[in-house]
């Protein structure tokens, strides 16, 4: 990798890492489990590695963003995650934030 | 599916022990759906190769467990401005009392040769190596301690309601931190007041009233006379204001008195170290003898003692500070050269 291409993914991905909490607050107003939040992430064109998704959840849960349960589903033990009371008050903020952002992005390009 | 099975085991050897099991049991959850899954699109189990495949876009083991570890350094991006600032604090003290407690080391033991004061400096790296390990590894304790501790703990050079500007440090001298060039008449009158004191120096042995006044009676009536050493020590005091006079007066003609003096006050500090080495170096701190000693050892030889102890200490304190500024004026020019370099690399 070159040093113009090692900084653009260096970007990218600090681009990135503020907008993958946001969506992945955002997909969980609704419960789900790891694997059908990343498939619904990918489906709206938001491709998350494994090793990046399923370790945000962790820290979003320790942070009290995210409350989840063990539930057994299709005889399977899952760990389902969604928005906390903490979560939803937040998450709104970041969504103000998020279209302020976007509002004043737009205009400067 | 045996190579998913050795796939989570090689994960949980680098997961935090505490959470493994919960970890590893939402991940086999979480990858047993994406195979299943994959398995239903394909209409068939994955062969051995695609498993490989699936297995190696995950990324290793490692890189999957890297993420779930909560502390992935030792002194954080919240507490590095406060390190750093306390280990130049703290390196730099141990360097300037290890270098003064080296001088006394030397005075007491007599030993003023170079074969002792290399000796000492040998110290010094020793002591910023310990200085530096001892900050660091505080820091990293109190790392630890506030990424474990349930409150919100803020750095002190966080920016906080009490701070105020009226408490900024004043601006420092220096070239780039506002000081104002020198005008030219500062410069004329260094040089006009260069020449009076070195024709003031020149006639003092032939006048040394000039130098102690009335007391030159006393003098010429005590017992005491100076060391054929003061003769030397005298030259070179007269040297190195030549020197000095000799840059100042070539910086007015050339136009080039608003310029910085770095350079010059490390040559002159550099060429001033050696009549002070040449006063330590002197056996048995010999400056001042007894005209008569024969006659006056008796009575005087513990005046004589104490006079030449107070001049050698007095010598050894001044090479100790000339010593100290000429390190920090080498560093400083060494900084600015290298903070110029790395501008111009930009």
């Amino acid at each position: 990798m070159t040093i113009t291409e090692n900084l653009f993914e260096n970007l990218r991905l600090e681009l990135r890492r503020g907008c993958l909490t946001l969506a992945v607050l955002a997909q969980l107003r609704q419960e789900r489990y790891g694997y059908t939040l990343r498939k619904a992430l990918a489906e709206r064109g938001l491709e998350i590695d494994e090793s990046t998704l399923y370790p945000l959840l962790r820290r979003l849960e320790a942070q009290g963003l995210l409350a989840s349960e063990w539930r057994e589903e299709e005889k399977r033990n899952k760990r389902f995650y969604r928005l906390s009371s903490d979560g939803e008050q937040i998450f709104d903020q970041l969504l103000k934030e998020w279209q302020a952002i976007n509002t004043s992005i737009n205009s400067i390009l | 599916m045996e190579l998913l099975d050795r796939y989570l085991q090689a994960v949980r050897k680098h997961l935090p022990w505490k959470r493994q099991d919960d970890i590893v049991a939402e991940l086999k959850a979480n990858l047993e759906a994406q195979l299943e899954d994959k398995e239903a699109a394909l209409g068939r189990p994955l062969t051995n190769e695609e498993a490989m495949d699936w297995l190696k876009q995950l990324g290793s083991p490692l890189q999957m467990a890297a993420p779930y570890q909560t502390q992935q350094y030792l002194i954080g991006p919240t507490i590095f401005p406060t390190y750093r600032y306390v280990l130049q604090l703290a390196c730099t003290w141990a360097v300037v009392i290890n270098i003064i407690v080296s001088v006394i080391k030397i005075a007491t033991e007599d030993n003023t040769s170079p074969a002792a004061m290399f000796g000492a400096l040998q110290h010094v790296p020793f002591t910023l190596l310990m200085t530096a390990a001892w900050v660091t590894l505080i820091f990293v304790v109190i790392e630890y301690a506030v990424a474990h501790s349930k409150t919100k703990w803020m750095p002190p050079t966080a920016p906080s309601a009490g701070w105020s500007p009226a408490e900024l440090p004043p601006l420092e001298k220096g070239e780039g931190a506002g000081q104002k060039p020198r005008s030219f008449a500062h410069a004329v009158t260094e040089v006009i007041f260069g020449f009076l004191f070195l024709a003031w120096w020149l006639l003092v042995p032939r006048h040394p009233y000039l130098l102690i006044g009335p007391g030159v009676l006393y003098w010429h009536a005590s017992p005491f006379q100076l060391a054929p050493i003061s003769v030397l020590f005298y030259w070179w005091v007269v040297g190195v204001n030549v020197v000095q006079l000799a840059w100042r007066s070539a910086d007015l003609i050339r136009g080039s008195w608003p310029r910085p003096r770095t350079a010059q006050t490390i040559v002159v500090s550099a060429i001033g170290l050696i009549p002070l080495g040449l006063l330590l170096s002197v056996p048995d701190h010999a400056y001042v003898l007894l005209r008569n000693p024969a006659l006056d050892q008796a009575r005087y030889g513990a005046a004589l003692t104490s006079i030449n102890l107070s001049i050698h200490w007095s010598a050894a304190v001044i090479c100790a500070i000339t010593v100290l500024r000429l390190v920090w004026e080498i560093g400083r020019m060494s900084l600015d050269a290298y903070r110029k370099r790395a501008a111009a690399a930009q």
